[in-house]
């Protein structure tokens, strides 16, 4: 077989990091090539170089044996490798031809052939099954299809070989089945596909061949069906990891947080909670599952009062704090894991000291004046306690890669001594080991009584931890249901919006099953 | 942003990730910026017939090498030092003021009618300067206080509002040194305000006077507020990101408000220092730019109040050397200006290159890589 894409001894130096040390790796055509590896092992630093947006301090790219230069993603395009961002560039005003032929010169002088291009996006939609209209106003399409639209996007400008970067975190278990047949498709036309993610069980669903890659370097490349989820954790991170978290038994205490027919709007004014009623109680874990956008983030912003709410009242331990500041509420003990970590958890300018202390600057003083010492001694514990590495704690927090930025946070809000802990997609972009400590921090703090919200779209994530999940759809709660879950399928669906047969209240009492 | 061409090639300039900002790099970046202005108007100094050396003895020797000048560099710098700490606050705490013009006129205006209408009296001796210190900070704190409230509760644009409030300040002055507090006589100016309400000399037989010590000493508090005390921890945090801010239980709004009444009352001080240590009495115009060049010494402290007093004293130093120039060599000092104006320029754009590294082995490498390998390449 030919080698479609080779990668050989690839170098990249960042300041301080070696990203890629002598990297290697061989994509065969028409295979599906899965890169995982920690956060930070280097995987989207050596996609990147591929895709020609970074360039390599040594090292050789070949296609098909031949020697290939980058100079940029305009070169790769015309190599045919083009890339899936995690976040689209797209533009929602636009129609989904429009989106495609964007930066195309499609037609005849200055003038845009949309029918032509329209057609030949039929005929490609048709052929891989990618069910795009190209007529559609890319706005108003669900997240799974603008994904759709960046890929046809790729395979217009006969893209041979695609690199997809997280394509799952943002979709449904519908849409990702979807996607994934989508990418078998085109795998079965000759295209090469390499996907870099985090989660292993997608990638022993999707992937003919599997490279995994620590510190920089490649560790080596496998075929799928020789190998296992077990084996491929355990290269990532080096040691042995437990991928089930071994949640203890526990009676429920007080109830710790009461939310009443809450009502919140979003910055458009927009209604994305919509009159929601939910419980948390001393050492509980209530899961709150839904794709994103149906109001998650509104919501638990609305708990803090970085939202306000529209109606509806909130109770802390029996108090109504409906009408109280975020520092009142914070004094009172809540705290918060945000999904924007560094828009809204971090101050990415100040040092990792600085951030370790962020919504406890006046905990940390001596008399009237901040102790740097404090914070400093705060930092050091939160970096040993939750492996907080890649920066010193005097350098920005910014300096920090997502999932250790994301592990100062949850240390900082686990370790503040609050009661109430609203936890927003807390493994999102983090690695197998990683997830595997934080899910032990978490239950840990529900052994220790504190109520947890916990909110995500990891059903995995959910399952594993929650003692109750809510799903939440167009900011409505669908249903609730009671650890063990048994009926994963439903709760699938009502995260879909399609609500089971029979009559469901809104808000069924603890302990129904819907 | 692409690297164009070939990757594996050395490139001269290799751009950084993260500027360098290493306290070595940044010095260093500034000096060769100060250096290559001064160089550049080495060439306007040329057209004149004067050496560029001499004549930058000259400018530097009147402030630093004789006493008379030091003391005239120590007046400018007092003033521009106090704006500046209240551009240092009010804009790293994201609340971008700049009507410290207006502030400046507000406070001079305020300590010079008190200075006027104080009963004469030994009694009040030791207590009118308290006074006068609490007065300017009051009206000037809330002067910029109200454009922070328009900004954090109404949503106006504190760049335009404190722009055009500067007039509505000097407008209030010519007013009153026009009508009520115009003293007899042909200009529209106060009398000299009573004497025993002067700021005190330093140095007998200089024009150096207290004010320094009062920008020394608010330079010290603005940086102890900044970065010993959990309320400046707040403001800073507010000034890099606001939603963390809030998600850190932090009031934006009234934080930026109290960033806003510090900074008012700082250019407040600034302007009772002038009255009440240089000018000794209210005319129009008495602010002379300095609550603009007071933000750009700021600008060259980078936002460090424990640069402003130094920056300022060279700042003003500066401005005292090309005065005298001008006496003495008949070089006008629209050149020292000019210089004044490339420096910062420089300084602000040499930022940039804390953005890439040098790299000397492409210097060296045309003769390391004269081998036959390279010609296929």
């Amino acid at each position: 077989m030919k080698h479609t894409l080779e990668m050989k001894n690839i170098v990249k130096r960042f300041p301080g990091v070696v990203a890629n040390d002598h990297a290697s790796f061989t994509i065969q055509a028409g295979q599906i090539h899965a890169l995982v590896g920690e956060n930070g092992a280097g995987k989207s630093t050596l996609m990147q170089i591929l895709y020609g947006f970074h360039s390599m301090d040594s090292g050789e790219i070949f296609i098909d044996g031949q020697l290939i230069r980058l100079g940029g993603p305009k070169d790769a395009i015309a190599l045919g490798i083009g890339m899936v961002h995690q976040e689209f560039m797209l533009v929602p005003t636009f129609s989904v031809v429009e989106n495609i032929v964007l930066g195309l010169g499609a037609g005849a002088g200055a003038m845009l052939d949309l029918a032509r291009a329209s057609s030949r996006i039929r005929d490609l939609s048709d052929r891989y099954g990618l069910a795009l209209d190209p007529s559609a106003k890319v706005g108003a399409l669900p997240i799974g299809v603008q994904q759709r639209v960046e890929i046809l996007k790729l395979v217009y400008r006969d893209a041979r070989l695609l690199i997809l970067d997280e394509p799952t975190s943002v979709l449904t278990a519908g849409e990702k089945d979807r996607l994934f047949a989508v990418l078998r498709e085109l795998g079965r036309s000759g295209c090469s596909i390499v996907i870099v993610t985090h989660k292993l069980n997608e990638i022993m669903e999707l992937a003919d061949r599997v490279t995994v890659m620590r510190d920089g370097r490649t560790l080596g490349t496998k075929s799928i069906s020789s190998t296992s989820q077990q084996e491929l954790a355990q290269l990532m991170v080096g040691r042995a990891v437990q991928l089930h978290a071994v949640k203890p038994n526990r009676d429920l205490g007080e109830p710790i947080l009461r939310v009443e027919e809450l009502c919140v709007a979003d910055d458009s004014d927009v209604e994305k909670v919509h009159r929601v009623t939910l419980e948390v109680r001393a050492g509980e874990i209530f899961g709150i599952a839904g794709v994103d956008g149906n109001g998650q983030s509104e919501l638990a912003e609305a708990i803090l009062h970085l939202r306000k709410a529209k109606s509806g009242r909130i109770f802390l331990a029996g108090a109504d704090v409906t009408r109280m500041s975020v520092g009142e509420r914070r004094a009172r003990g809540v705290a918060y894991v945000p999904a924007d970590r560094r828009g809204v958890g971090s101050v990415t300018e100040m040092t990792v000291a600085d951030n370790a202390v962020l919504g406890l600057q006046r905990r940390y003083r001596r008399g009237p004046f901040r102790s740097a010492r404090d914070a400093r001694h705060a930092a050091d514990r939160l970096a040993e306690r939750f492996g907080v590495r890649g920066a010193g704690i005097d350098s920005p927090a910014g300096k920090l890669s997502g999932g250790n930025l994301q592990k100062l946070i949850i240390g900082r809000e686990l370790t503040c001594g609050a009661c109430m802990l609203i936890v927003e997609q807390p493994t999102r972009g983090l690695d197998v080991g990683a997830v595997e400590s934080l899910w032990k921090e978490l239950l840990l703090a529900r052994q220790e009584g504190k109520a947890v919200l916990l909110i995500s779209t990891e059903m995995e994530e959910l399952l594993n931890l929650s003692d109750r999940i809510a799903v939440l759809f167009n900011g409505r709660i669908l249903g609730v249901f009671d650890a063990p879950f048994g009926s994963v399928d439903q709760i699938g669906l009502l995260m879909a919006g399609i609500a089971p047969s029979g009559p469901s209240s809104p808000w069924p009492r603890p302990g129904t099953r819907t | 942003m692409a690297a164009p061409g070939n990757p594996n090639v050395t490139k001269l300039f290799e751009r950084r990730l993260t500027p360098a900002d290493s306290p070595l790099a940044v010095a260093g970046t500034t000096a060769l910026a100060v250096c290559v202005a001064m160089g550049i108007a080495a060439i306007f100094f040329h057209h004149y017939g004067a050496s560029p050396v001499q004549a930058y003895f000259g400018l530097f020797h009147e402030p630093f090498g004789t006493l008379h000048g030091f003391g005239y560099a120590l007046v400018r710098a007092a003033p521009l030092a106090l704006v500046a700490l209240g551009t240092i606050v009010s804009w790293r705490s994201g609340f971008y003021y700049l009507g410290f013009e207006g502030c400046f006129v507000i406070g001079a205006a305020a300590v010079g009618w008190m200075s006027l209408a104080t009963p004469r009296g030994p009694h009040l001796g030791p207590l009118f300067l308290p006074l006068a210190i609490l007065l300017s900070l009051t009206v000037g704190g809330l002067w910029a206080g109200l454009v922070a409230f328009v900004r954090v509760r109404l949503g106006g644009n504190e760049v335009l509002i404190s722009l055009m409030s500067n007039y509505v300040a000097r407008f209030f002055l010519q007013y009153l040194v026009s009508g009520p507090l115009r003293a007899p006589g042909s200009l529209p100016e106060t009398s000299v305000l009573p004497h025993d309400t002067w700021l005190p000399f330093l140095v007998p037989g200089t024009r150096g006077h207290a004010g320094i010590l009062i920008a020394v000493a608010a330079a010290l508090l603005v940086w102890a507020l900044l970065q010993k005390l959990p309320l400046g921890y707040e403001l800073i945090v507010t000034g890099f990101n606001p939603a963390a801010a809030r998600y850190a239980g932090i009031e934006v709004g009234r934080r930026m408000m109290l960033a806003g009444f510090f900074a008012g009352g700082l250019g407040a001080l600034a302007g009772m220092v002038e009255v009440l240590g240089s000018q000794h009495r209210l005319m129009d115009g008495i602010s002379g730019n300095m609550g603009f060049v007071g933000i750009i010494v700021a600008l060259l402290s980078r936002l460090n109040p424990l640069a402003t007093v130094p920056i300022a004293l060279v700042y003003g130093g500066m401005s005292v050397g090309a005065d005298a120039m001008q006496r003495r060599a008949a070089i006008p000092s629209s050149i020292t200006f000019l210089l004044e104006s490339l420096a910062i320029l420089l300084v602000l754009a040499s930022d940039i290159f804390r953005f890439y590294r040098l790299n000397f082995t492409f210097l060296t490498r045309f003769k390391w890589r004269v081998s036959p390998g390279e010609d296929s390449a």
